[in-house]
């Protein structure tokens, strides 16, 4: 009966303890690694998977390999079982419907462009976690996020961005309760990934050699188009019909099969052809309108930005780096307090500035300080 | 006297309903199992021990439980024999006899199969559970008409303990006047080893067994089909088990079984040293942690189980909490997952949600001791003062989403 399994994987017990870390192990490479560094540094780790499910491809039926059976959560599994730490899958299934997958259907139905990162973030990995975390008596919750923790002179803890400039995420951080950061380990938001890989090779991770994880978790390879055709009804759907017209003036080009299926900016697969290149400049979700026209409507330099969250304090007007979206390389803005929440008004006009996306600030660069939602 | 082998030996094992490990005289026998590796099917002298070995375990089953050593079929376990049962009905009555009445709270070997049934043409009514645990009889007197194939009810439920009138049911089937010839079936899974069977007082056609959940090793079980009930091979093959169930037996696995039917002269005892503790155990719970309900306590249970509502506090939490302390407990019925909902069983007998999600259910076995409960106890009391003691709101109910 004497089996590794079987064996009480109660962590290191002979080194005194830094401590103990909940850390969210998704079956990736960066939080598998996450977790290995954790161990290395003498910490007390568990590691937890949270099912939010596959609904891309989850088929509930007999006979169907893939309910319940994530090959990520074996994937995760197998590194705690190798790192010899405790390893739990939490169902977040509910959770995860009602404050990500859900917000992201209908903010696509109403013309916007949804950031469901965001959302698990606020929802489940820093109020979910965070909650488990104190339940099980730990000390600190670790995430893979490129992100770095810094202290301040005072002792406050500040979340900056990452070393690896490209896969810093940051961005997606802005909504944490500043009460929780000194409680957050972000172990390789140091590193660049390909620094990181050598560390899961060397480690011998399973994971070591796993593609990168790119676009939303849920919505899988067919596209959130189909995603979201195969989560709402055709009654709704077709309800989201309408006219594609000429920006500014008016003139109808075509019709249109949903505002769903467009986001600000874009140029390619507009449903008709024209001699001219043309972008989405405005989607207007009460006739349901979709306005296309040339490239330059798409540059504004000033911005509101509502339901606003704030790390750290900021003074009015003061001129912080702004980015307003993930791969945006931040530009520098005047930030004013408003009564909902802030205006923007960039020192250069900006691209496609989208309702849905977040206003994200940081100060010299790298320090995050908080922000809130492009309003419509 | 059994002992218990225990590998890591600070681990306390109080999930014997999931599992239990096998029995140190299990262990003990294993060289001597395993070197009669032979086919039972063979002619020649290698096949002797194993084919002893069949007879052997046939025949004491077949003396303890009441019944005749013909009706044995082994088979890979419970969910095997589960399937046997309600398919073999299936296929001798058809359409022409398609009702089917089944627990509410039956394994998935049980209800899943009845689902599949269902998509071929049969009718299923599934009986409530009470607040109590009890199933409602009322029910399945109602229920009964002359198209009544099968009554389904499990012993004893896996989650709550409860013990199940089953020889009251087998009689409302046998003699209520309107259709005298319903089969009755009962999953006895959770009975072996906590629960004194008598096959021929119960009065059954049908009743299915597996081996782990006794001690025994994982992979084999015995399906009780009474002389003439309907039966319908799941796995076609050699003449293996009369005909009934192909497949080279397992021999091994049926080894283990009948190390432990010789166990079972233990049983009356075990049962009230399993009761002992598990009373003693219940009362000090409710006596040290407040706001905490037994579930289906007015209900006859199995002497090992108690299913416990903590409030406001997460099983899950509790869960992972006891295993790290070196517990293991469950919240319900394990998932393939490992990633538990809320037990639908508990459900069904209608606690809130929320009731279900503070569920914890403790099975002690055969080998479980006063130390292994008072250390349980104290584990527990901890973890539950230090859960209770964290601020539970959480951002959904305070804030609205963003979009």
């Amino acid at each position: 009966m004497v089996s590794k399994t079987m064996s009480n994987p109660t962590v290191n017990t002979i080194k005194k303890s830094k401590g103990k870390v909940l850390v969210a192990m998704s079956g990736g490479v960066d939080s598998s690694v996450a977790a290995a560094l954790l161990v290395d540094q003498g910490y007390e780790v568990i590691g937890a998977t949270m099912q939010v499910w596959d609904y891309s491809n989850c088929d509930i039926t007999e006979g169907n390999g893939t309910c319940c059976s994530s090959l990520d959560v074996d994937d995760a599994r197998s590194v705690a079982d190798k790192l010899n730490i405790p390893f739990y899958v939490l169902n977040c299934e509910a959770k995860f419907k009602a404050s990500v997958i859900d917000p992201f259907i209908n903010a696509y139905l109403n013309g916007q462009t949804p950031l469901p990162c965001v959302n698990c973030n606020t929802y489940l990995k820093f109020d979910h976690l965070i909650q488990k975390m104190k339940e099980l008596g730990c000390d600190y919750l670790a995430t893979g996020h490129y992100a770095q923790i810094h202290k301040d002179d005072t002792g406050k803890s500040h979340i900056v961005t990452s070393t690896d400039d490209w896969k810093d995420q940051t961005y997606f951080l802005f909504t944490i309760d500043p009460n929780i950061v000194s409680k957050l380990l972000f172990p390789i938001g140091h590193l660049k990934k390909p620094d990181l890989r050598l560390i899961a090779e060397e480690k011998n991770l399973v994971v070591a050699k796993k593609k990168d994880s790119t676009g939303i978790c849920f919505v899988g390879n067919a596209g959130y188009d189909q995603f979201i055709k195969n989560n709402v009804s055709k009654n709704i759907l077709d309800t989201k019909k309408g006219l594609l017209k000429r920006f500014p003036s008016g003139e109808v080009m075509s019709t249109h099969e949903g505002i769903h299926l467009y986001t600000i900016g874009q140029g390619k697969g507009l449903g008709m052809t024209h001699h001219e290149k043309l972008f989405v400049i405005k989607i207007d979700s009460i006739d349901n309108t979709v306005w296309v026209g040339d490239e330059k409507h798409l540059f504004f330099d000033e911005v509101d930005v509502i339901e606003p969250h704030l790390l750290s304090e900021i003074s009015d007007g003061e001129t912080l780096n702004v980015k307003i979206r993930y791969q945006h390389k931040g530009s520098l803005a005047r930030v004013s307090k408003t009564e909902t929440g802030f205006k923007l008004k960039f020192q250069e006009p900006q691209r496609a500035i989208t309702p849905g996306q977040a206003a994200v600030f940081y100060r010299n660069q790298n320090i995050l300080l908080g922000g809130g939602w492009i309003k419509t | 006297m059994l002992q218990f082998e225990n590998s890591a030996q600070t681990r306390i094992y109080l999930d014997h309903n999931a599992t239990t490990a096998p029995s140190k005289t299990v262990l003990d026998h294993l060289p001597q199992m395993i070197s009669e590796w032979g086919n039972p099917s063979s002619i020649h002298l290698s096949s002797r021990g194993p084919k002893n070995i069949l007879r052997e375990t046939r025949k004491q089953f077949a003396e303890i439980f009441k019944c005749s050593s013909l009706e044995i079929i082994f088979n890979s376990g419970a969910s095997e024999g589960n399937n046997t049962v309600l398919k073999s009905v299936w296929e001798k009555f058809g359409l022409e006899k398609n009702e089917y009445i089944i627990s509410q709270i039956e394994h998935p070997s049980v209800l899943k199969t009845a689902s599949y049934l269902q998509t071929l043409g049969a009718v299923i009514h599934l009986i409530p559970v009470l607040k109590s645990g009890q199933i409602d009889l009322e029910f399945i007197k109602n229920k009964i008409n002359s198209k009544t194939a099968l009554i389904s009810c499990m012993f004893a439920n896996n989650e709550t303990g409860t013990v199940f009138p089953i020889q009251q049911i087998s009689d409302i089937a046998k003699k209520n006047g309107v259709n005298n010839n319903i089969l009755m079936h009962s999953d006895c899974v959770q009975a072996l080893g906590k629960y004194e069977i008598d096959l021929a007082a119960l009065n059954l056609d049908y009743a299915t067994f597996s081996g782990h959940k006794f001690y025994a090793l994982k992979g084999c079980g015995i399906l009780f089909a009474k002389k003439n009930a309907p039966y319908a091979n799941l796995i076609h093959g050699g003449g293996q088990e009369r005909s009934r169930r192909g497949g080279t037996e397992n021999v091994l696995g049926i080894a283990s079984i009948q190390v432990m039917l010789q166990e079972l002269k233990y049983l009356n005892q075990k049962i009230s040293q399993m009761q002992t503790l598990r009373d003693n155990m219940e009362s000090e719970i409710l006596k040290k942690i407040n706001n905490v309900s037994i579930t289906a306590v007015e209900s006859e249970r199995l002497s090992n189980t108690s299913s416990l509502v903590i409030t406001d506090v997460d099983g899950e939490t509790m869960l992972m909490s006891l295993d790290i302390a070196g517990f293991s407990v469950s919240t319900g019925a394990a998932c393939s997952s490992g990633s538990p909902e809320p037990s639908p069983v508990l459900l069904a007998m209608g606690l809130t949600r929320n009731e279900a999600q503070n569920s914890l259910r403790i099975g002690l076995g055969w080998g479980t001791t006063e130390i292994e409960i008072q250390k349980f106890i104290s584990a527990l009391i901890e973890i539950v003062e230090r859960i209770r003691s964290i601020d539970t709101s959480s951002k959904e109910n305070g804030k609205q989403n963003y979009v």
